[in-house]
């Protein structure tokens, strides 16, 4: 062999040798994209800002803790500003980027979706919770961690009877009465509406008119005019809680006496901001808990909290951070179950993560989780609070499923 | 054999060339003792899209196309200095604010678009957010119905006075709650952004 040559092959090692040192830094590390569709903007955006910032704190602190066995991820978030025909765009955008799942947001937009989620086979997590995309036989690739819209519903009125009404004047005189606050065409408002009067009967209500209060209302005292003719012991609210406090405010001051039962979207920290004395003794349903609660993993949302979004005052997070974080939570776990099962397409985050969870616990105040291949519900707890003296107190706990198992496992579910 | 040692010559330069590029990533190394944050200062804010204040309910017929909600679209573009103090590159990550027009919040925007800032310098960014008046007016209106309310203002007073004053920055524009995130090695640090225009 040749000095030349000899020199040359030294060269070729020393050059490689050089290259892999030195550039090894440029070498990108595995990555898994992920969609997310937030209202920053638009007509759900009261609540929908704050969920958005947990969505991205929360694949913040996946990222920080290791990822998905290893692989990071990436986040593409966007604000669709409650426009559903942004919202197909976006979803389109997605696909192009290649996001293997999805964490979308609002009721309107999710169900148009859904059948399109099914045929692309993506995982589609939303913030919306309407029981109807619980049904796999007719949404397999609608997920959401917590109790739907139905179940909700029909554990805030279980708990009002069961813990309110029999403290009433009127209880065994007379049918408690029960009447309905929501703004009637929106999907998200009005998703529950047929499992509540559903559950109302059963217990035997009598129902009244339903009372149509726009997202928007700040002014309600015709609707509550209306209410005071039928005299209801108790209201249910399915909208946000800006609209929500209006009709707090309105009800108490023209002094319509009866208890205030709400889905989640309208009881928040902010209801008894907006709704001042009002909303004493409001009940709501959260499936989580409340923000800065002691519970597991809280610390890690307050920290992340400050960590990444300085610019927001502590004191303006609420619990939609926290139930961005159990979506965020849940589906990570399906990933990494999936990925260890070695295929992360979203048939197999669907079979191989999701539908594996048997009484999987992320903390948070969350009830064990469970999903099967015939059942998307992913709680049948609702825990029902009361907001009295200051404080949101956990009042009641209702489990459909063990209360009524035929009707919970043959008749509830999809709507 | 003088062929050779020029070769070899050459091939080491390269090869010097090769190894300090590689190096160059790890010839500082930050900490988070000696992170310094970097400053995120808003340098102006423009309005680069303009078609005056109009707002068409679904109840009108348009020429083609479909009826709808639609309100004016405004342009609005944000322009960032951001300066590293640092010894070593750093990477913004994502910037991330609200826009407020006076005291109510109409729109979020991000930056999620990486970028490095060498050491020692200020780079300029420039967010761009699009504003729409029924965007605006559904924001205006569930965030800040209590608030107009108690003003005397209804939303279409509050949406026509921003659009018609847009191009003369009649009203403060804030940004706020804001956050941009920076890295540099291990470290990660969230900076708050916050500022006023004019």
């Amino acid at each position: 062999m040749s000095i030349q040559s000899r020199g040359t092959k030294a060269f070729a090692f020393l050059f490689a040798v050089a290259l892999i040192f030195g550039l090894s830094s440029w070498a990108g590390a595995a990555q898994i994209n992920i969609g997310a569709l937030n209202d920053m903007t638009g007509a759900t955006s009261d609540v929908g800002k704050d969920y958005a910032l947990g969505i991205a704190e929360a694949f913040h602190y996946i990222n920080d803790t290791g990822g998905i066995n290893g692989k990071q991820i990436k986040l593409y978030q966007f604000d669709y500003g409650y426009r559903i025909p942004e919202a197909l765009t976006k979803y389109k955008l997605f696909k192009r980027l290649k996001c293997v799942a999805i964490q979308g947001w609002g009721t309107g937009d999710t169900e148009a979706l859904a059948p399109t989620v099914a045929k692309d086979q993506i995982p589609y997590v939303s913030a919306s919770y309407s029981g109807h995309l619980t049904n796999p036989e007719k949404t397999p690739y609608n997920l959401f961690i917590s109790a739907d819209y139905s179940t909700q519903s029909r554990g805030l009125i279980t708990a009002w009877y069961d813990n309110k009404w029999p403290k009433k004047q009127d209880f065994g005189k007379r049918k408690p009465r029960i009447a309905m606050c929501y703004m009637f065409a929106s999907p998200f408002s009005s998703a529950s509406i047929k499992a509540a009067k559903d559950q109302a009967e059963m217990l035997g209500f009598e129902i009244g008119d339903d009372q149509d209060v726009s997202l928007f209302a700040i002014d309600t005292k015709s609707q509550i005019l209306a209410l005071k003719e039928f005299k209801p012991d108790v209201v249910l609210h399915t909208n946000t809680v800006m609209s929500v406090a209006a009709t707090l405010r309105d009800a108490y001051s023209l002094g319509l006496g009866a208890d205030h039962i709400i889905k989640n979207w309208g009881f928040d920290e902010n209801l008894p901001k907006l709704a001042g004395e009002a909303a004493e003794g409001a009940m709501g349903c959260a499936p989580w808990a409340f923000f800065g609660e002691d519970v597991p993993m809280m610390d890690k949302v307050v920290e992340y909290a400050k960590k990444y979004n300085p610019g927001v005052p502590l004191e303006k997070r609420t619990i939609h951070t926290v139930q961005a974080w159990a979506n965020v939570l849940g589906m990570a776990e399906a990933l990494k179950r999936a990925d260890a099962a070695g295929d992360l397409s979203g048939p197999s985050i669907l079979k191989n993560g999701f539908e594996t969870m048997r009484d999987f616990t992320i903390g948070l105040g969350v009830a064990p989780i469970t999903f099967t291949s015939e059942d998307h519900r992913a709680l049948s707890i609702a825990r029902v609070y009361e907001y009295t003296q200051g404080e949101f107190k956990l009042l009641d706990t209702v489990d459909l499923q063990k209360r009524w198992p035929e009707k919970y496992a043959n008749e509830w579910i999809g709507w | 054999m003088r062929k050779y040692r020029l070769i070899i010559a050459g091939l080491s330069v390269l090869l010097a060339a090769a190894f300090l590029a590689g190096c160059a990533g790890m010839a500082a190394k930050p900490t988070e003792d000696n992170f310094k944050a970097p400053t995120v200062t808003l340098n102006r804010v423009e309005v680069p899209y303009y078609t005056g204040y109009w707002y068409f309910s679904s109840k009108v017929k348009p020429t083609k196309g479909s009826a709808g909600d639609y309100g004016a679209a405004m342009g609005l573009g944000f322009i960032f200095d951001i300066e590293n103090p640092n010894d070593y590159p750093v990477l913004m990550e994502s910037l991330k604010f609200s826009i407020a027009f006076e005291e109510f919040v109409l729109n979020t925007v991000a930056a999620d678009e990486p970028m490095w800032i060498p050491a020692g310098k200020t780079n300029q960014l420039r967010v761009n957010a699009i504003m729409d008046a029924r965007s605006s007016l559904l924001s205006l209106m569930v965030t800040g119905g209590f608030q107009l309310k108690e003003k005397g203002m209804s939303p279409w007073d509050a949406l026509e006075k921003w659009w018609t004053g847009a191009p003369e920055m009649s009203f403060p524009i804030h940004v706020q709650q804001g956050s941009a995130i920076f890295k540099a090695g291990g470290v990660i640090k969230g900076v708050e952004v916050a500022a006023t225009y004019p």
